[in-house]
């Protein structure tokens, strides 16, 4: 497996970055309802705290990622879709993209207008994206969750997909993602 | 009147004049200083999640007396009601109010009073005794002050800050005695308009 994408399959930094990411909103989902569920105090501050910096993880692999997927080759979707399958995976991959920059961004959003500044793991502190208001916050708390309910239902398409491609249609679709993928047939 | 009278009269005036004149700068005079609450703030900078955070109070009492050439004899007398702080959080405030952090409800006000003023090279410190979440300790509190004359009246402008360990007076009980999530060094910040009142 070569670091760079070809033309037939993902590059190990593609694949690193996407399973790392599968990883980290995993935790993120965790965090998020852990600290929801504690009551006020030291555990949920560190839960939180946890998971803003996590998410702020996130947002900056998730501009990696897309830059090494611009500046490396695509490996194409299979021939044998149907034009509406083509366009659903084009939409669908497009808006796991949007929403890996979405889902931290409105969350960092959230934190400023509550007046919570944020810090990555208590190393350094990141500025505040917007001013304190009570407002904008139940607006962003609000958008940050119907946000993470539509991420949820986008990854199911995802998963749903590559694994059809995988079991249904046996094609290398699935494989490419993966590190022990071989030539199919 | 005689001429020597007249002479002695004018002498005896003067000798008063000047009397008064000392009088008015006499060194260690004291003058005394209340607040401007309006123009006033008194704030506190911490550590949470690896972030600055602050808030301030937004009620308390400030009595100064300074004598312009006698520091030595100076008083710094500070109350501060804690159920008036504000971070800007009504469920911070709410817990920073509780029983495993200021304890507002046993005690209500942190007090300050210096046993000693000194001068420094940048202005004053103050040494004396700070009590709060009923625990008393030592404390400096650096300060500049400088005063200035507006409609005839004398005013003061006192600021400075000083740092002090919240565990050290017991803010911070169970989960909150860990310094991990918030930090136990304090900055308080006061910034204070002060006009001359009578003793």
């Amino acid at each position: 497996m070569t670091l760079r994408n070809t033309t037939t399959r993902w590059g190990g930094v593609s694949q690193f970055l996407h399973w790392l990411i599968v990883a980290l909103i995993l935790t993120q989902v965790i965090l998020a309802n852990i600290a929801m569920d504690l009551p006020i105090g030291v555990r949920k501050l560190a839960m939180f705290a946890r998971h803003k910096s996590v998410g702020l993880t996130i947002l900056a692999l998730a501009a990696i990622r897309l830059l090494w997927r611009w500046t490396n080759p695509t490996p194409p979707l299979p021939n044998t879709l149907k034009p509406y399958e083509r366009t659903l995976a084009q939409v669908t991959h497009a808006a796991l993209y949007l929403l890996l920059f979405a889902m931290p961004l409105t969350g960092w959003m959230m934190t400023s207008a509550r007046g919570f500044p944020v810090s990555w793991f208590n190393l350094f502190q990141l500025p505040d994206l917007v001013p304190r208001n009570q407002e904008l916050y139940e607006a962003m708390k609000e958008t940050h969750h119907a946000l993470a309910y539509t991420l949820g239902a986008v990854v199911f398409l995802h998963v749903a997909a590559a694994l059809k491609h995988h079991f249904v249609l046996r094609d290398d679709v699935l494989r490419r993602m993966l590190p022990t993928a071989r030539k199919p047939g | 009147m005689s001429p020597s009278t007249s002479a002695l009269l004018r002498t005896a005036v003067l000798a008063v004049g000047v009397l008064q004149a000392a009088l008015a700068a006499e060194p260690g005079a004291a003058t005394h200083y209340t607040l401007d609450p309006a123009k006033s703030t008194l704030e506190f900078q911490f550590i949470q999640a690896g972030a600055q955070n602050k808030g301030h109070f937004g009620k308390f009492t400030v009595a100064l007396d300074l004598p312009a050439d006698n520091a030595a004899g100076g008083k710094l007398e500070v109350v501060v009601e804690m159920s008036s702080l504000d971070t800007g959080d009504k469920d911070r405030d709410d817990t920073l109010r509780g029983s495993d952090l200021f304890d507002v409800a046993k005690n209500p006000q942190a007090r300050f009073a210096s046993t000693q003023i000194t001068r420094t090279a940048g202005g004053y410190d103050a040494v004396g005794k700070l009590t709060i979440r009923g625990t008393t300790r030592d404390q400096h509190v650096a300060f500049t002050f400088r005063t200035t004359q507006e409609q005839g009246k004398t005013v003061g402008y006192l600021a400075g800050k000083t740092t002090l360990k919240r565990l050290d007076f017991g803010v911070g009980q169970g989960d909150w005695k860990s310094t991990e999530w918030v930090g136990n060094d304090v900055t308080v910040s006061y910034s204070l308009r002060l006009v001359s009142a009578p003793h």
